[in-house]
């Protein structure tokens, strides 16, 4: 077995439970073992980032003290929003030694070294690529159209930092699915906003936003969205009925993580990976596609 | 929207070396080709894209760029920085202007904005993790406070509708978590907090 240091975040842990529960079932049974660092805290998200550049960075910090103490080489932090801040961390902290040590001065497991932080896609796409995925796939994902939803995090940063994909037009996710049978829409929309903390706080411009999103993938002949951020998923889930019939939009998609789409794949039980707790209905979809 | 005409004050005006220090970014540099405010999700909504902002900040116009929506509703979705051949990334100096509004005590355009990131970081201070009740509750609260005292009812109620039936559809789908997740080194977490505070 593999180990992973494993960062969860706050929405693994609160609405987005069974994402967590999704990367360990299927992470397993690629035999990777994530260990979830001890007594991580908040990265700090959009929100520390817009008020007060010390705490962006040191937040994250701590955590990367914490995984630098597990003795790993390797981090996965599957919300793209905790992987984002994290490495722009790591990446600030390399580049200002003062920084750096003044943060330390408060950690009890300090910074040192440089621990690869990964999406969870780096950890995915060689593993697709490599045709793992594949051999480990008791179905394919025959019919399913997905339109791959990247969000902003993924693939766009505040610093310079090398992307591991097409910034424009990313490729990870579609990797993935093809190498699992299914057949991803090509679409404009996969790297758009849909205005993550926006929806509470400004909902009248997330909405907007996600309206152009599901236009998109509606008209492409999408038959699902699939992503791997927890707050874009809560978001064009969650909202999509409140923004469908406020823009005119009457088809309904559901949206997937990557890892429960995988975890079909692989025949796990949909009510053990918790596929039932979506807004937009998530099972009618994997019946009517005799994958269930 | 027409853009506002801007007050010419390079010389007086310490805004530009201001912004370009604390923001990190070469402001000077934008020879005002706009591919960023082609990208930009929010620029039709606000009535000023990226490369507007930077004049503002270039020729000196403080009140301009301190008051504008778009300092406020940018959300930092890195699109303009991405495609910007200099390089600069316009959501670290919304961020910047954010920043220095608050430390002037200006009034945010869209205070619930400004109070949904305040409030994300209390609960996150308190607990050294982001918990979504708390947060939302301070949040809510404030908000509906702040509203109410300006009349806002049919807002606020609406608010606290939208809010309920979100909660509830939360709820059914087992999506709403009670429980409270805490950090044990919360001492820790709380020094970076303070740290913060003396910089
Ligand atoms: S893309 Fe860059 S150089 Fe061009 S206008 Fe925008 S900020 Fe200026
Ligand atoms: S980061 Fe802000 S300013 Fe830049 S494109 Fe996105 S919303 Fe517009």
């Amino acid at each position: 077995m593999t180990q992973l240091a494993y960062y969860p975040g706050c929405s693994l842990h609160s609405s987005s439970e069974l994402y967590d529960v999704q990367c360990k079932m299927v992470f397993k049974n690629l035999g990777i073992e994530l260990k979830e660092i001890d007594d991580w805290n908040c990265c700090g998200a959009t929100a520390a980032s817009k008020t007060d550049e010390f705490l962006a960075v040191a937040l994250p910090a701590r955590n990367l003290g914490l995984a630098t103490a597990t003795g790993l080489s390797e981090i996965v932090i599957p919300c793209s929003s905790c992987y984002s801040r994290t490495l722009v961390s790591q990446k600030t902290l390399a580049a200002d030694p003062g920084l750096k040590d003044s943060i330390n001065a408060e950690l009890s497991q300090k910074i040192k070294g440089d621990i690869k932080v990964s999406s969870i896609l780096e950890v995915l796409v060689p593993r697709a690529r490599s045709g793992e995925l594949a051999a480990k796939a008791v179905k394919k994902l025959e019919g399913l159209k997905p339109a791959c939803y990247y969000g902003c995090l993924l693939t766009r940063f505040p610093i310079d930092v090398n992307v591991p994909d097409d910034v424009e037009n990313p490729q990870g996710m579609e990797t993935v699915l093809k190498a699992l049978g299914a057949t991803p829409v090509d679409w404009g929309y996969k790297t758009d906003c849909c205005g993550a903390s926006a929806s509470v706080n400004d909902a009248d411009q997330s909405q907007l936003l996600m309206s152009r999103i599901f236009t998109d993938a509606v008209g492409r002949g999408a038959n699902c969205l699939v992503t791997t951020c927890p707050l874009c998923q809560f978001n064009v889930d969650a909202y999509q009925d409140a923004v469908g019939k406020k823009y005119g939009i009457e088809k309904r998609l559901p949206v997937y993580f990557i890892t429960e789409l995988i975890g079909m794949s692989m025949g796990f039980d949909p009510i053990e990976m918790q596929v039932d707790r979506h807004f937009v209905d998530a099972m009618g979809l994997l019946k009517e596609l005799n994958l269930l | 929207m027409p853009s506002p005409v801007l007050k010419y004050e390079p010389a007086t005006s310490t805004l530009l070396a201001e912004v370009t220090k604390r923001s990190g970014q070469n402001l000077q540099a934008c020879y005002q080709c706009r591919r960023c405010a082609a990208g930009c999700p929010v620029g039709e909504e606000t009535g000023v894209t990226p490369d507007r902002l930077i004049r503002m900040i270039v020729v000196g116009d403080r009140e301009e760029a301190l008051n504008n929506l778009l300092v406020w509703k940018c959300v930092a979705c890195y699109t303009c920085g991405t495609r910007c051949p200099n390089n600069i990334q316009t959501a670290r100096i919304t961020e910047t202007l954010k920043q220095m509004a608050k430390k002037a005590h200006a009034r945010p355009l869209t205070p619930r904005i400004a109070d949904f990131h305040s409030a994300f970081m209390t609960s996150t201070r308190h607990l050294g993790r982001f918990n979504e009740i708390e947060a939302l509750t301070i949040y809510e609260t404030k908000t509906a406070i702040k509203e109410l005292s300006q009349g806002k009812v049919k807002a606020v109620i609406d608010e606290m509708i939208g809010q309920a039936r979100l909660a509830l559809s939360m709820m059914r789908k087992k999506r709403l978590h009670i429980g409270v997740d805490r950090v044990k080194a919360r001492s820790e977490v709380q020094a970076l907090f303070e740290k913060a505070k003396g910089r």
